[in-house]
């Protein structure tokens, strides 16, 4: 019994490691922590729109790649579990930027003046 | 000396000849194509954002202390997720199941925060599907990824009765596992979502 409970190989044997719970929680308190200062920001007067899009854009980004790194344990599995989701994220980021860029909507950039 | 290699490629019909549970790949396969579902209607709506010639605008509906709280929601339960895995791992399966009925608990309070979000725009702002261009183009985003949730939730309380009825061990780590990632997936949507559909001006 007891060498069952010191056994947590039941998992990962084929491409995937995992944190320990101690990782789990500083990763959430981190996330918990920049979701406080991104809508604290909006709230902050007088900031520029352009730094406003571009920290609230990096801060969204931090927390995606802390979920996908460690809660889906990405950072520990194989580079083919990598590439399958990357790949298509990559692609996704390219739909948005084209579909953007077909009707003219611009995030960060003026729009142009015709 | 063959049979020294990788005795679970032989034994464990879900380990393909990559050396990884298929279930596992087809899952992230399914979450990158689900990435790119997201990645047009997120488009779709930037593409439409500012362009709409009637009705109440984000800034008229939106009620941000609400979203924060649900965006709050699901990060929590995305950490619930994580440790009713590593309790199933540990092998208290009962603990496991304590973690996943919390993860579904928030899942089911983000849908009905939702709801109420989609009821009050119709009801008291006026903004509904075919409103305007933004009314679309918001109800089908945020709608689908409510579906997502919904369908989360229904999968963890799937493995909860599979839990009490003591149909769910430690050899089902990679169940749990893929139903994880899908609920983590939900989550990173949810992230963007609330930055580019919420918070950007």
């Amino acid at each position: 019994m007891a060498e069952a409970h010191a056994a947590p190989s039941v998992a990962p044997a084929h491409g995937g490691g995992h944190a320990t719970l101690k990782t789990y929680i500083q990763v959430a308190l981190v996330l918990g922590i920049i979701t406080a200062v991104e809508v604290a920001t909006l709230y902050v007067p007088g900031i520029p729109k352009h730094l406003l899009v571009a920290s609230l854009l990096g801060m969204s980004v931090i927390k995606f790649v802390l979920v996908v790194g460690f809660f889906m344990h990405l950072k520990y599995d194989s580079g083919i579990m990598r590439a399958m989701f990357i790949g298509p994220l990559v692609l996704s980021i390219l739909i948005i930027l084209a579909i953007m860029a077909l009707f003219g909507a611009y995030l960060l950039l003026p729009r142009p003046t015709l | 000396m063959a049979d020294h290699v990788m005795p679970h490629a032989v034994h464990d019909p879900n380990i393909g000849t990559t050396g990884l549970d298929n279930r596992k790949v087809g899952m992230w396969i399914f979450l990158g194509s689900d990435c790119m579902f997201f990645g047009s209607l997120i488009g779709t709506y930037l593409a439409y954002k500012g362009k709409s010639l009637s009705g109440p605008t984000p800034y008229d509906v939106f009620n941000i202390p609400l979203t924060s709280y649900s965006a709050a929601l699901l990060l929590a339960s995305s950490l619930t997720m994580v440790i009713a895995l590593t309790r199933l791992q540990e092998h208290h399966v009962k603990a496991a199941a304590g973690w996943l009925i919390a993860t579904a608990a928030m899942g089911l309070h983000f849908v009905l925060n939702q709801v109420y979000e989609f009821w009050s725009f119709a009801v008291h702002e006026g903004l509904t599907l075919s409103t305007s261009l933004f009314g679309s183009s918001f109800f089908v985003l945020t709608g689908f990824h409510g579906a997502h949730v919904t369908l989360g939730v229904v999968w963890l309380s799937i493995l909860v009765v599979l839990a009490f009825r003591g149909k769910l061990d430690p050899q089902d780590y990679t169940k749990v596992e893929i139903a994880g990632l899908y609920w983590h997936f939900v989550d990173i949507v949810w992230i963007a979502i609330f930055t580019i559909i919420y918070l950007i001006p």
